[in-house]
């Protein structure tokens, strides 16, 4: 295996930082997030799980993507964009695992979302494989695993000393050029695996359920709140408004926002008029899980979780994804 | 020390009795789920009613809930009738509802518990059950358990007064420090019992100041706003800094407005079924 030492990357990281964006796990009031970092010693490399999900630096939670601008009769158009390349170190198999699922819709269908094709394109991830699974954590029952390498660049596994390095993409071989590693014998020591996998059944059962009564027995206690799109690696819905954002006399400038938006909340559905065609909470949380194992799989291919259990322990009410995939795995059984 | 095994079988026994005799159509209590964590839930039949438990884990609000309730569940029929089990915080909610005229009284029945206090994840006290001096619901139609005989604390704000000697510029950096890892996922608003307008301002999408962005001045003035329509309604349940899954110390804002009203009308929140809102009062509509 190729070997390094912590210190040989934050050498490299600081070389990377002088040069392009770099976000890494950072330690934040008590708390763990992706956050962008100046230098290799801001990097924390013993952390968990961060508590948001990695998506935010390819699908930022609120993004300025135009800027228009009117001078009496003169009117201009700007996209924004940046150009710097972004390396998202210490990423976790499950994220990226998670942005594959959102490339499948963002990607591969026509036409591609223009600003998150030009994310993806400038991102490189070096993934940090965990260790153990997490509290919550269920990668392994999502075709996912703690040291999955498919959907990185680059893949670090701890090892005694320092990190074993595998270059898995073209992208990420060409990163790793800067460096220092050694030829070591040995391999990386296998993850620690929960023993209890959570059940997937196929998209025709789960169309079986629908009317079934766990919706309202799981739906009831829901808040409407958002704490479960927005931990999520998968879940990509927004929502695009215009604002004004400066007004004189012969002046305006305009800027066009996308910023998340989440199925769960009271509002989602709210059409023209008012209508809501999705008023009650059994029906909103339905309609989320339907969407990650119905929805999703039947129009884009891949389920829409990674098994990541970020929703799993930050639910204040106990909504709890792989208590309903049981349930529906049980139910369905039945037919 | 609760027997909570005792109390478990009181409060499943009297449910029985409300849902079998038809006198709800609903009992809201408490259950735990297959990852050993306490949670909210709804209990319609009398079958049912062995899910029900209490323990020192039961720390959700659970008159939130009755929002949902205050509408015919079909067109033509009366509201529903619904049991409610509630700690001396959450009774406070009921009364603030009942004077905001927003839940009518004899479609509730209230389960009282005399309480020791709830713990959090990490097995300790909640700073709220810490600070709090209420064994007995404000509110019940019955009660469940002995009152524990505890003398109540003295709560002199000393988490304000470390905010407060602060020097106004520090302050400020702070507060964006907080709001700053704040994800506009408004769990704060969502599990708030006084938070039930049918459209919040700050999520209008014609919004004149704040517009849905996630970004810090927005999250600023969506929570302080937020904190400003909660004084004088605020009872301290504290469910909003419980479920913010970013940690923000949310009731500190709370609770200086807690404080401003304490001193400066003598008005507690939710303390008495009579006590009309306080802006009613300075409107002179008592």
């Amino acid at each position: 295996m190729k070997f390094t030492t912590r210190d040989q990357l934050k050498a490299w990281l600081d070389g990377l930082a002088a040069e392009m964006d770099l976000v890494a796990p950072r330690g934040v009031d008590g708390h763990v997030f992706y956050r962008p970092v100046a230098s290799g010693d801001e990097v924390l490399f013993d952390y968990e799980r961060p508590e948001l999900s990695a998506k935010a630096f390819v699908f930022p939670d609120t993004e300025v993507f135009l800027r228009v601008e009117q001078r009496g009769k003169d009117v201009t158009v700007e996209e924004v964009r940046t150009e710097r390349k972004q390396v998202i170190f210490g990423v976790r198999p499950c994220d990226a695992h998670g942005l594959a699922v959102i490339d499948a819709l963002f990607l591969n269908q026509e036409p591609a979302d223009a600003q998150y094709q030009h994310h993806r394109e400038r991102t490189v991830l070096v993934g940090l494989a965990c260790p153990r699974m997490w509290e919550g954590c269920f990668c392994t029952s999502m075709g996912g695993a703690p040291d999955d390498a498919t959907h990185l660049d680059v893949l670090l596994r701890e090892v005694e000393g320092g990190y074993a390095v595998e270059a898995v993409s073209e992208k990420g071989k060409a990163l790793v050029k800067g460096l220092k590693t050694k030829q070591k014998a040995g391999d990386p020591p296998a993850p620690q695996t929960n023993a209890d996998a959570v059940p997937v059944v196929d998209t025709a059962t789960w169309r079986t359920l629908f009317n079934d009564k766990l919706w309202q027995r799981h739906g009831e206690r829901c808040l409407s709140c958002r704490i479960c799109t927005y931990v999520c690696p998968t879940c990509r819905c927004f929502d695009v408004v215009d604002r004004v954002v400066d007004t004189q006399p012969g002046l305006t400038r305009i800027e066009r926002i996308r910023v998340w938006d989440a199925c769960t909340s009271t509002n989602y559905r709210r059409a023209a008029g008012g209508h809501n065609s999705r008023p009650t909470k059994p029906g909103r949380i339905r309609n989320r899980f339907y969407c990650k194992f119905c929805y999703y799989p039947e129009d884009f291919g891949p389920l829409g979780c990674v098994g990541c259990g970020r929703c799993v322990v930050s639910c204040p009410v106990d909504i709890d994804i792989t208590e309903i995939m049981r349930d529906v795995a049980a139910k369905g059984g039945q037919e | 020390m609760s027997d909570y095994e005792a109390l478990t079988q009181q409060i499943r026994e009297q449910a029985r009795q409300l849902l079998s005799e038809g006198r709800v159509d609903c009992v809201i209590g408490y259950e735990v789920g297959p990852r050993g964590v306490t949670r909210p839930a709804f209990i319609y039949d009398a079958a049912d009613v062995d899910r029900l438990v209490w323990n020192a884990s039961c720390v959700h609000n659970l008159v939130t809930y009755l929002h949902d309730k205050k509408k015919p569940q079909r067109r033509g029929e009366e509201p529903p009738r619904v049991a409610v089990v509630v700690k001396p915080c959450d009774s406070r909610t009921i009364n603030v509802l009942l004077a905001e005229r927003q839940i009518a009284r004899e479609r509730i029945f209230a389960i009282g518990m005399a309480c020791e206090g709830t713990v959090g994840a990490d097995g300790e006290p909640l700073a709220r059950c810490t600070r709090c001096g209420d064994r007995v619901p404000v509110v019940y139609d019955v009660l469940l358990g002995e009152p524990p005989n505890v003398s109540p604390p003295q709560d002199d704000y000393p988490d304000l007064a470390r905010i407060e000697a602060m020097p106004p510029a520090e302050r400020l950096a702070f507060w964006l420090g907080e709001f700053d890892r704040c994800i506009r996922c408004y769990a704060c608003r969502q599990v708030c019992p006084g938070c039930y307008c049918t459209t919040c301002m700050f999520e209008r999408d014609d919004g004149l100041w704040v517009d849905i962005g996630i970004e810090v001045s927005g999250k600023h003035i969506f929570h302080l706003g937020r904190a400003l329509h909660l004084a004088g309604r605020c009872v301290e349940c504290d469910e909003c800094e419980r479920v913010c899954p970013m940690g923000l110390p949310l009731s500190l804002l709370n609770r200086r407005l807690v404080r401003e009203v304490d001193a400066t009308f003598h008005y507690h929140a939710g303390r008495e079924e009579t006590l009309a809102p306080i802006l009613f009062e300075f409107g002179g509509s008592k």
